[in-house]
């Protein structure tokens, strides 16, 4: 086995995507700060390496979500800024909405107690 | 996500894959760049700091790979490289690749020429509209097995007119006629029909119209629609020939009409269409059979229904007419089944066989696959260990296979070229449109899918076999499967065997019942006769006495023939297929008509019997003193007499006939008994047969019989002989009686000849395969013979070791055969004449090659096995 995952091995591939859209609907990122910043809002629940990420950049860009382009970082590197597209934001939308209603239905089933059903 | 984006993506990224690659590199540097910086902000020094970021990272390429193989366009180039790869192997092992190929190519090849046979004759459509509503009805023998015989027409205006499920309904039957007027008189196949015909076969003219129902009446009926090809050849495609007149038979007849270029009917097609003219008291005529029926059923009515209802009228009709119906009843079934039941088994049969022989070639195949795949191990367990997955693996030992399947596949249908051409030159006559079998659009479906399919069923043992190998496999060296993978081989050879047995035993029975065939006396001696078909035009020959002179001077004329030595004639001849049959009375014996014998009629002149060499077995045979004028006289055949007169005396006895094939009714008086006569072919029955003296029977048709050495060879000037008589006669062509003999066997010799080849083909398949089993494990255990050797094993001590090894493994598969041969070769009982299914000479004899070819396929191995030096043998590895 390749080292893919140490932390993200619970994560489903859809929700890695959900959070990438998520991360790039507050703004335009590269690869390595789309990885801290999920890092860091998560406060370091998710620690996603570079196994994962690209090729889930890859799969979402092939699927209109998102789209790269080459820009100067803060450091004066070129690096491939991601944007989110209006399909992505209408699919971020969606999945958010979808993601609200199955947690609030998973906690609502897991703090049931005797006698509230 | 649109399938066009789909799609355009994945070809987008196929094309800029070099640009995509740079891009991603880049990014991923970066990527690093920025990790290795955050880890010495963290406080790491610069190495530390590089160690770990490549550590999270992972290896750079595989990240690569992870990153391609999203998207469907990965797959595609994972193929493709697996194709690159899988050539290459071929390439470098040529030899296994030529021999794999070779054994696809035959089983392929052999499948593809059966399938396009089958397709031709079985499965493709009748070549008229909506033909799956065409039904064949006829009349049968009551509570007797179906046999759809010809009608009367009395029976077929009852049914046409009575039935509630045919939208229309059709009779005919069809004849040779002279065309005269036009110079040389010509052969012409005519088709009488009734007026039904043009829409039951959905066909109409494309010029003219077609027949009139009251054309149906003798007088109204010298009408004719022509063909296509009657119509290019005789008025050379002119629109004016509508309205014109032609001679057949010297009777004018006036062109209404032209069919469509395409248009065949019956299968093998017709020259002319007339329409037949009834005679007013047809409707007496109840017990005539020899009409065809044909009708189209109306639009959601089924065969069966249809069936119910005509057996319905049928039932009716049997009591209103019980002197002539009482005996009959009818049935209806598709067309299409009705003019393949006989050929359709046998097809099948040889369908079945050839799919064995396919599964015998990917056998081999897979077997060959697998001896490689022991040596390729290393080679596997290495990709194995660099990261190559199991369904990797087996994707690129599958992909191989297919590389071989295809180029088996494309020699295949090379092969299967040359056989169909084969086929339809050398094919029996009398299989319905085996002459047009094509290589068609189906066909190469089939290939394809029979290519692909065998690729599956020899790639997949060897691919699972290989993608279960462990990558720690290559730690130990020596990989502990040899042995298993022999296991394994030594039973794929042992399926090989037994359908080879099978096949044998198929094909040892045929052969069997057909040498017997060959050996069955007709009651004729075919060898050294010659014949010749005439048919006079009945407007030059009307009466009795100049059809009488012209058999006279016909045969006087043969006999000038150099070293002929008898001459006759007679109709119909035994084996042209045509047959005469009428209903009698005996005088003295009150039977009433509706229980009336029937026999067959023979017309034939005094030589005829001395041509054939039928023996007169008591009283006399006819002399030239039995002619027009004389006392009727009558030949009995033994059968006839055995049948009609049990006592045994029928000489002297006065006999009644009917109207038949031409002849007025006549009586006759029994003057002596002959031989036997199978004139169906020699797979038939003798039928009681009685004979009429030729020149008494009126006949303006029939056969002349030619007997001497090499008259054979003067066909020509024989025919020509008669042709100078008179040139409006039809003469036929002439035909050695040995080939009439022969063509009555063609579809025999044709399924014979097939499955004969089809086991030879699986037999050597599975000897090639038992040879390369047995090398192979020589190979494997030089070194434990050469230690045997050293020990002072002796040379038949060796030989024997390797050859039972090989022995047990045929003989188990010979006995497998054995047992599947006696269960299956039931499903071609019905091609045996003579030999039962379980005939244990032809199977023994067939066990008996197999255990031969398997003996030497392992002897040859084995004596190499026995000059293994040991000092070599143990000095390797």
């Amino acid at each position: 086995m390749s080292p893919k995952s140490e932390k993200l091995q619970g994560i489903v591939q859809g929700t890695l995507d959900m959070l990438i859209l998520k991360t790039l609907a507050l703004e335009p990122m590269h690869g390595y700060g789309i990885g801290q910043r999920i890092e860091q809002i998560s406060n370091g629940v998710f620690r996603v390496n570079a196994g994962s990420l690209f090729p889930a950049f890859w799969r979402l860009e092939r699927k209109g979500w998102i789209k790269g382009e080459w820009r100067a970082t803060e450091n004066n590197r070129r690096a491939k800024y991601y944007l989110l597209t209006d399909a992505g934001r209408k699919k971020l939308q969606s999945e958010t909405r979808e993601w609200r209603a199955q947690s609030t239905a998973i906690a609502r089933i897991l703090e049931a107690e005797r006698g509230e059903v | 996500m649109a399938l066009f984006s789909i799609i355009s993506n994945g070809l987008r990224s196929l094309f800029r894959r070099r640009r995509m690659e740079g891009e991603l590199e880049e990014e991923l540097r970066g990527y690093a760049e920025d990790t290795v910086q955050e880890k010495i902000r963290a406080g790491e020094s610069p190495d530390e700091a590089m160690r770990q970021a490549r550590l999270e990272m992972g290896s750079v390429d595989a990240l690569k790979q992870d990153v391609r193989e999203v998207g469907w366009e990965a797959t595609i180039e994972s193929f493709l490289l697996d194709v690159r790869f899988g050539a290459r192997m071929l390439r470098k092992n040529a030899g296994f690749t030529i021999i794999a190929v070779l054994t696809l190519a035959l089983g392929i090849g052999a499948n593809t020429a059966m399938f396009s046979v089958i397709e031709a004759v079985l499965l493709k459509p009748l070549p008229y509209s909506d033909a799956g509503k065409i039904a064949r009805v006829g009349s049968t023998r009551l509570n007797q097995e179906v046999s759809f015989g010809s009608s009367s027409p009395p029976d077929f205006f009852d049914w046409r007119d009575q039935n509630r499920t045919f939208a229309t309904m059709f009779a005919f039957y069809s004849t040779e006629v002279a065309l005269t007027g036009r110079g040389e008189a010509q052969h012409v196949r005519e088709l009488l029909a009734t007026a039904g015909i043009f829409s039951t076969l959905a066909a109409h003219p494309i010029l003219g119209r077609e027949f009139r129902t009251e054309e149906n009446h003798m007088g109204a009926d010298h009408v004719v629609v022509l063909s296509y090809g009657f119509w290019q050849a005789q008025f050379g495609g002119s629109p004016e020939a509508v309205g014109q007149t032609i001679q057949l038979d010297s009777q004018p007849y006036v062109v209404i009409g032209v069919m469509p270029e395409a248009f065949r009917f019956p299968l093998s097609g017709s020259d002319v269409y007339v329409p037949i003219g009834f005679r007013d008291n047809v409707m007496t005529q109840r017990g005539a059979h020899y009409l065809y029926v044909l009708g189209r059923l109306t639009d959601g009515v089924r065969v069966a229904q249809a069936n119910e209802d005509l057996k319905g009228i049928m039932a009716q009709l049997r009591k209103l007419y019980p002197d002539k119906d009482a005996k009959w009843d009818v049935a209806v079934a598709a067309w299409s089944n009705v003019l393949v039941k006989d050929v359709r088994t046998a097809l099948l049969v040889l369908l079945a066989a050839v799919g064995l022989v396919v599964l015998i070639a990917c056998a081999n195949i897979s077997n060959l696959l697998l001896a490689r795949a022991t040596t390729r191990t290393r080679e596997l367990t290495m990709r194995r260990a660099l990261g190559a997955g199991r369904l990797r693996l087996a994707r690129q030992v599958l992909t191989e296979g297919l590389l071989l399947a295809v180029l088996g596949g494309a020699t295949g249908l090379l092969l299967a070229h040359w056989a169909l051409n084969a086929i339809v030159t050398f094919g029996p006559k009398d299989i319905p449109r085996l002459g047009s079998v094509t290589l068609n659009g189906s066909v190469w479906w089939f290939t394809m899918w029979i290519s692909l399919g065998s690729a599956l069923l020899f790639g997949l043992i060897p691919a699972l076999r290989s993608s279960g190998l462990d990558a720690s496999g290559l730690v130990r060296s020596s990989v502990s499967s040899p042995r298993e993978a022999l296991k394994l081989r030594s039973w794929l050879l042992i399926g090989e065997m037994a359908l080879s047995m099978m096949l044998l035993a198929g094909a040892g029975l045929l052969i069997r019942s057909f040498v017997g065939l060959r050996a069955v006396n007709a009651g004729f001696e075919p060898t050294d006769v010659l014949t010749i078909d005439l048919s006079l035009p009945n407007a030059r020959y009307n009466t009795s006495q100049a059809l009488e002179m012209y058999w006279n001077q016909a045969m006087a004329r043969a006999s000038t023939v150099p070293s002929v030595t008898a001459v006759g004639a007679a109709y119909p001849l035994p084996l042209s297929g045509d047959d005469c049959s009428s209903s009698f009375d005996i005088v003295g014996s009150s039977i009433p008509e509706k229980d009336q014998p029937s026999a067959r009629i023979r017309a034939a002149s005094p030589d005829y019997f001395r041509v054939m060499q039928i023996p007169v077995r008591h009283g006399r045979g006819f002399t030239d003193a039995d002619r027009l004028g004389a006392p009727r006289v009558l030949l009995a055949s033994s059968s006839a007499v055995r049948t009609f007169f049990p006592d045994g005396k029928a000489i002297g006895r006065i006999l009644h006939f009917g109207a038949h094939c031409g002849q007025e009714k006549n009586e006759g008086e029994i003057v002596g008994i002959v031989g036997d006569v199978l004139h169906d072919g020699v797979d038939s029955a003798a039928l009681p047969t009685f004979y009429t003296p030729l020149a008494q029977s009126g006949l303006d048709s029939a056969t002349v019989v030619i007997r001497g050495a090499g008259v054979v060879s003067q066909s020509q000037s024989a025919r020509k002989l008669l042709q100078d008589i008179d040139h409006q006669v039809l003469v036929g062509e002439a035909v050695p009686m040995v080939d009439l003999v022969d063509g009555s066997l063609g579809q025999r010799r044709f399924y014979m000849l097939l499955l004969g080849a089809f086991a030879a083909l699986a037999l050597t398949l599975a000897a090639v395969g038992l040879y390369g089993v047995i090398s192979y494990s020589v190979a494997q255990r030089t070194q434990e013979i050469g230690i045997r050797v050293a020990l002072g094993a002796t040379r038949g001590e060796v030989l024997g070791m390797v050859m039972r090894h090989g022995m047990q493994v045929a003989g188990v598969g010979l006995l497998i055969g054995l047992l599947l041969a006696l269960a299956l070769t039931r499903t071609i009982k019905g091609l045996l004449v003579g030999v039962s299914t379980g005939d244990p000479i032809t199977l023994g004899c067939t066990a008996a090659v197999l255990l031969g070819v398997a003996g030497v396929a392992c002897f040859l191995p084995a004596r190499r096995a026995t000059r293994i030096d040991p000092a070599v043998a143990l000095r390797l590895d």
